[in-house]
């Protein structure tokens, strides 16, 4: 009961986020020797991080526009490729000029290029719509970077895990209620966890606030003068097939929906740019679904006529800079912010975090680490550089071939859970019988239960099934574990419901609704949420 | 074919808009009911696992290789309800595999069914006591891997084209107008009866029957992934059935092959030539061409009855064709005749899928109901419109199994089947 | 007389046959009737129709939106722009009979006036009107105790899910319901791990293998009433279930599964096989891409075949397409619905108007279709579009079919009554 049992524990530092940023600091202070616990109101890579556009940036988009970002976008990008593969594919990236596009563009492209160090070539428009022949046959320019794509949820595990093998502790599902400060430095965080109804104190000398968009609300809970912290929503469609197998970007000055990135079975089309208000309530408005739709149509003729298969919206972290009008979020600066709130407020042991991206989350982690570091006055040496990430699997570069390859060696063997994504059985009861509390969203985001074409239509109910026959859990929560998981895939269909996508949705309702009922199942006795 | 030939064919099929129609599978299953291959094999996990499903997960090199147990019969797109074109999607996944892994020798020389026939003509006799040899046979599938007990190819001793110079010139003055006739390389070597009576017939109805110098339409290396010989052989073919005339109808006997003209050549080689799409246009199976006729009013029905039970099996790469069944239609026409249906999918021959060693057994399995089928209903006669399919009931059944024409050529009087 | 004297003078044109569009419950049926009636009929179809994926059973209305008992009853109090409203409920119990009685006592079996409560394969009950003689014994009566018995290597069929939510669940009298489970290991064919329904299902069609999955489910059941089972009990061989049963030695019924769903199978090929041996030409691979109309008729309907378009010469046509499932309502990605071939006027125009965030809210987006007259005939306001052109089936607006189960009922009793519109020469 609350109010009653609550668990002390105690770490030197206590990380709040569990997304890139998040998972970052915590390895790196683990690996500093720092006993660190990461916390997050609900599951890791939740955030900003679960709703990016699976770009790892050559560092070509800022060239022009951030040449700092640039640089640090090309150095981490070689780091990352080289020390967790697993959760990387190298794609390559275009950068195509459409008809329309500013002529100029390109010269200030490979100068800035050259500039900041970010590897770029030129190739003929031959040449790039021969290795990508849906692009637009009116491109009039072309050039090669380094872009890859890059499975967030995988990144986020890889380092949470790496962690953990150095001492880290997790804690998902542990919102922070309040955090103590007295005699101007900071002693420890309550956070409540909801799975056992319990709240939980945890003494520490160092809080590093990587909440993303919600770091401001969490700034807000030490009693100080709250960081303004704007979420700047963006919107992304997957589309259900890879159109194309290689990044594409837009050459011009950045700006919407230019970008498409293949990301393991889809491609993805983004973003926009809107301010929020609210990081819990992301709308995906119509007339921004029609922006994105008309942007993918001219890097890819019939892009509209292809299926979009889930539509999402994410925030991106940005602290006010006064420097800007705070409606125009994209052209605040993307580097990160760090809130030193002992040079701020007076509290020692306390830094908030905003901005960045997760192509340079390692190296803010180091920056971010460096920090706390120099405030306890104390020097620990980096080395997340040069340790490679351990992945289940092996340690070469995420190939989208692979599942199917696993499948056809096994299928005799094994059945197939979610036939769309290749999900084996095996696969799935391993990660439940490693987190047997997960929701199927939980174990989605790690497994792409449910991600593909039929979007949970065929797999949720062979899942929430399975869990009930592995003793995870019993029916009435097997029930609730599957209308939340409907009502998850629910909210990124609704907004793209048309072409293929309708006729799917009309099938799966007719499967869950027509043959299952699954609507007049009893009712869970409390409805299920985490 | 080199690593690099291989990516560029890769390059070429990949993101293509073909390869699109994957987007309208809805995974509903229908394809997987359908297909007689998965039912009767573990090892081919089905249509939709190898098409439009695996299609997500391609690129570069191909790793799946029980796409090759597919054996083209086209059933999945026939069944699919929304148009995902699922045998194309297979065949061109097979297509890379085969680049990427080479095509065994034996597949290069079964798909040569003319260059068969015309060696084989001469010396028929011979040739068909070496394909009757179940010694030979053994040390062929030893060798090259066809099945020893997979049908083969009879060779006659006359040609098509050498009845055709010798025959006494038609005595009816044509008041129909011309139709090219197109008998594909069984009806021009092995199997000319079928080919003989179609040309009487026409005749017979008043048309002037055209019969070019004509070769492979190329659907058998197709099947095998010979992409650039199929389409060489096609374009060939096309050429030939073009040179009497355009806006002349092209009626054929050979089901399968009709097919290829009509719509495999376009979707699954790719090729958009307008001669191609002109002569896809108009081609018809001879029962599609006359059960147009008869729908129009303009059919003699004065049929001679024949009393007779005949099992009718529809071969798959017709009913792809979306024409209905015409030949049932067609010999319901015939007084006393009682036409059965096989109600079967595949006869297992798939071409020449089921003439190889390792694909010998699913085949057989997969024709069984067919088999068990015009076992049980046969009394002395068995109809199919394709040529591999009737070698391959008969290899299986020991019953005569002929071209549905041939029933139509003996209604009109104009001849008697054997065996009736 | 050529084809353009004859439909000058009002006749159709030499071999004008009825042309039915849809292979699905209504196509199958409307042809059916038709060609009973002794009309030349031709039934083209894009593929197979959706009688593969439904239950196997026949629903007239399950939710209204509470629990219905008597589906009749409920029928006569439904909305006025429901689909049933103008059929009446008298026409669909008599539709719903003459299905029943055509496809046989093996295959359909209950009264249109009163539903069944049928457990489901996630352990939800569903009413519904007419089922197989192979699931009836599982009809959810208070008291009752089931043995859920599943198969190991089968999926679909998540028996620990499904015991453990009829457990929890009351029946629809108000009594208890009691149910446990159990497993069964039998690989449908050695050295397959993923089998689907539909492979157990012809293996059933073996007597001897029917025999060991009875032995099995008979040592593993335990103490119950009723044992069920997955929908598995042969596709080809109907009498599989009766079979088992005996030798289980306990009632044996058959729960749906997701697709492939073999109990759909069964009535698909049974009525497709009804339907060829009354004389209908089936076209399959033969999509409708539009028609040629005369005088405010369709002269013939234009469908997509290898090579190129066909012309089929047609006298009436009965349109049963489907709707957003199968695509015959498409909605484009500006989010504008329109039907594909006719471009009839639809009950609303814009998608994304009619879908909102709460999944379970009603979503009036499914409940878009064609509005009709009386006889079935797709209208311009008040006035039907083509005077010989009728719809039938899940194309028709006014029902979120899945959530109230009346998908069957309304495609048996509107196909019905297009076909009785023909038949009776009310086309003007």
């Amino acid at each position: 009961m609350r109010g009653e049992d609550v668990r002390t524990l105690s770490a030197d530092v206590v990380v709040i986020g569990g997304g890139s940023t998040g998972a970052g600091v915590l390895r790196d202070a683990a690996m500093r020797g720092y006993s660190a616990i990461l916390l997050d109101k609900s599951d890791l890579a939740q955030g900003t991080t679960g709703r990016f556009h699976g770009l790892l940036h050559s560092g070509g988009r800022y060239v022009v526009s951030d040449p700092g970002s640039a640089s640090e976008c090309a150095s981490e990008n070689a780091i990352l490729k080289r020390i967790q593969a697993p959760a990387i594919e190298n794609t390559g990236g275009f950068f195509v000029a459409v008809p329309g596009d500013d002529p100029d563009y390109g010269d200030r492209f490979l100068a800035g290029a050259k500039a900041t160090g970010v590897p770029a070539s030129e190739i003929s428009v031959a040449d790039a719509l021969r290795r990508e022949p849906r692009l637009n046959p009116g491109i009039f320019r072309a050039i090669e970077v380094e872009d890859a794509s890059v499975d967030g949820w995988q990144l986020v595990w890889g380092a949470v895990n790496s962690a953990k093998q150095h001492g880290a502790r997790v804690l998902t599902y542990h919102p922070v209620t309040k955090i103590d400060v007295a005699d101007g430095a900071v002693r420890a965080v309550h956070c409540y966890d909801q799975r056992r109804d319990e709240d939980v104190v945890i003494e520490c000398s160092f809080v590093l606030n990587c909440a993303g968009p919600w770091a401001g609300r969490i700034s807000e809970l030490t009693g100080l003068p709250p960081v303004p912290v704007i979420p700047g929503r963006g919107i992304m469609i997957a589309m259900n097939h890879r159109l194309v197998n290689t990044v594409v970007n837009r050459l011009i000055y950045p700006a919407d929906g230019d970008i498409l990135v293949p990301v393991h079975t889809v491609s993805v089309i983004g973003t926009t740019d809107s301010k929020e208000t609210d990081p819990d309530h992301l709308p995906i408005p119509r007339a921004e679904v029609q922006q994105m739709l008309d942007a993918g149509e001219q890097l890819i003729p019939g892009f509209r006529s292809a299926r979009a298969v889930h539509a999402w919206a994410g925030s991106r972290p940005l602290i006010k800079d006064d420097r800007v009008s705070s409606e125009d979020t994209r052209h605040m600066s993307r580097g990160m912010a760090v809130v030193d709130h002992l040079a701020r407020d007076g509290v020692k042991g306390l830094l908030t975090i905003g901005g960045g991206k997760l192509t340079t989350y390692r190296l803010m982690a180091e920056h971010i680490v460096d920090a706390m570091g120099e405030q306890l006055g104390e020097r620990r040496e980096c080395r997340t550089a040069s340790e490679e990430i351990p992945y289940a699997g092996g340690s070469s570069s995420y190939v989208v071939t692979h599942r199917l390859h696993d499948r056809e060696a096994d299928r005799l063997d094994d059945q197939i859970v979610c036939e769309c994504e290749l999900l084996s059985k095996s696969m799935f009861t391993d990660l439940l019988a490693e987190q047997p509390t997960s929701t199927l969203d939980d174990l989605r985001r790690q497994l792409r239960l449910g991600m593909g074409p039929c979007q949970g239509g065929f797999c949720g109910t062979r899942a929430a099934g399975i869990a009930v026959s592995e003793h995870a859990v019993d029916a009435d929560r097997a029930t609730g574990l599957l209308r939340l998981f409907l009502k998850h895939r629910w909210i990124g269909l609704w907004p793209i419901l048309y072409g293929d996508q309708v006729r799917q949705t009309a099938l799966d309702q007719w499967i869950y609704s027509g043959t299952l009922d699954v609507e007049h199942l009893p009712t869970p006795s409390e409805e299920v949420v985490r | 074919m080199s690593e690099s030939n291989a990516k560029k064919l890769r390059e070429r099929l990949n993101n293509e808009l073909k390869r699109a129609s994957l987007d309208a599978c809805v995974k509903c299953t229908i394809c997987e009911q359908s297909c007689p291959v998965s039912a009767v094999t573990p090892l081919f996990s089905g249509p939709k696992f190898v098409g439009p499903q695996a299609e997500r997960f391609r690129d570069g090199a191909s790793v799946d290789h029980s796409v090759d147990y597919c054996s083209s019969c086209g059933t999945c797109s026939v069944v699919c309800p929304q148009g995902v074109k699922v045998a194309e999607l297979n065949s061109l996944a097979r297509a890379v595999l085969k680049a990427e892994h080479g095509v065994p020798v034996r597949d290069r020389l079964i798909t040569q069914t003319t260059l068969m026939g015309k060696a084989m003509t001469p010396v028929a006799p011979i040739a068909n006591a070496v394909l009757g040899n179940s010694a030979a046979r053994k040390a062929m599938e030893l060798v090259m891997g066809v099945a020893a007990s997979a049908p083969m190819p009879t060779a006659h001793g006359q040609t098509l084209r050498g009845w055709l110079k010798k025959r006494p010139a038609p005595t009816k003055a044509p008041t129909r107008g011309q139709v090219v006739f197109f008998h594909g390389c069984a009806g021009g070597y092995f199997e000319t009866e079928a080919a003989k009576c179609a040309v009487e017939v026409l005749e017979f109805l008043g048309f002037e029957v055209l019969v070019p110098e004509q070769g492979c339409c190329g659907l058998a290396e197709q099947s095998n992934g010979l992409f650039e010989q199929a389409s060489s052989s096609v374009r060939a073919l096309v050429g030939q059935l073009r040179k009497p005339g355009v806006g002349v109808p092209i009626v054929s006997t050979a089901g399968s092959c009709g097919g290829m003209l009509k719509h495999e050549a376009h979707e699954i080689l790719g090729l958009d030539d307008p001669d191609l799409l002109d002569v896809g246009r108009r081609t018809r199976d001879i029962s599609e061409f006359l059960m147009e006729l008869h729908d129009a009013g303009d059919l003699p029905t004065d049929f001679a009855p024949i009393a007779a039970r005949v099992p009718y099996h529809q071969p798959c790469q017709v009913r792809s064709q979306g024409i209905g069944m015409p030949a049932a239609d067609l010999l319901r026409l015939i007084p006393k005749l009682e036409v059965v249906e096989s109600g079967a999918i595949c006869c297992g021959i798939a071409g020449t899928y089921g003439l190889k060693k390792e694909k010998y057994e699913i085949a057989q399995a997969v024709g069984k109901p067919l088999f068990d089928m015009v076992l049980e209903t046969n009394q002395g006669v068995a109809a199919c419109d394709t040529e591999t399919c009737r070698w391959q009931i008969a290899k299986s059944t020991g019953v005569k199994t002929i071209h549905p024409i041939q029933l139509v050529h003996q209604a009109y009087g104009l001849g008697r089947v054997e065996g009736l | 007389m050529t084809l353009r004297q004859a439909q000058a003078a009002g006749s159709p044109a030499p071999g004008a046959r009825v042309i039915v569009i849809g292979a699905g419950l209504a196509g199958l049926s409307a042809a059916l009737r038709l060609a009973q009636a002794g009309r030349p009929v031709t039934l083209v179809t894009k593929g197979a129709g959706g009688l593969g994926l439904s239950q196997g059973t026949i629903d007239i209305l399950g939710y209204a939106p509470e629990r219905v008992a008597r589906p009749l009853d409920a029928v006569a109090s439904v909305a006025s722009e429901h689909p049933y409203a103008s059929l009446g409920a008298d026409a669909v119990a008599a539709s719903i009979a003459w299905l029943r009685d055509e496809l046989g006592p093996e295959l359909l079996v209950g009264d249109p006036a009163v539903n069944l409560h049928l457990p489901t394969a996630v352990g939800s009950i569903r009413p519904t009107a007419l089922a197989q003689p192979s699931m009836v014994a599982a009809d959810v009566v208070g008291g009752r105790r089931y043995a859920v018995v599943g198969v190991r290597q089968l999926k679909d069929f998540q028996a620990d899910l499904i015991a453990g939510n009829l457990a929890r669940s009351t029946a629809p009298d108000g009594g208890p319901v009691a149910a446990h489970p159990a497993w069964i290991d039998l690989p449908a064919r050695p050295g397959e791990a993923d089998p689907t329904g539909l492979t157990y299902a012809r293996a059933m069609d073996d007597e001897s293998f029917a025999d060991r999955f009875a032995d099995a489910v008979h040592a593993a059941a335990g103490e119950c009433d009723v044992v069920v089972v997955p929908a598995v009990l042969g596709v080809r061989r109907l009498g599989v279930w009766r079979q088992v049963s005996e030798r289980v030695g306990r009632p044996v019924a058959e729960i749906a599964l997701q697709p492939p769903s073999v109990p759909g199978l069964r009535l698909d090929r049974a009525l497709l096989a009804q339907v060829k041996a009354a004389g209908v030409r089936v076209i399959q691979g033969a999509a409708a891409i539009g028609c040629r109309a005369e005088g405010g008729r369709v002269a013939s309907v234009t469908v997509a075949a290898a090579g190129g378009p066909r012309e089929l010469a047609a006298s009436a046509v009965v349109y049963a397409p489907g709707g957003f499932e199968s695509g015959a309502l498409d909605v484009d990605s500006h989010g504008a619905i329109r039907e594909r071939v006719f471009g009839l006027p639809l009950s609303a125009s814009d998608a994304f108007a009619l879908v909102g965030p709460d999944f379970w809210a009603p979503h009036p987006l499914f409940a878009v279709g064609v509005l009709t007259d009386a006889d079935g005939r797709p209208v311009a306001g008040a006035e039907p579009v083509l005077s010989n052109l009728y719809a039938a089936g899940g194309l028709l607006a006014g029902a979120e079919r899945w959530c109230e189960k009346s998908g069957d009922g309304i495609a048996v009793a509107s196909a019905v009554r297009a076909a009785d519109a023909i038949i009776e020469g009310s086309a003007a």
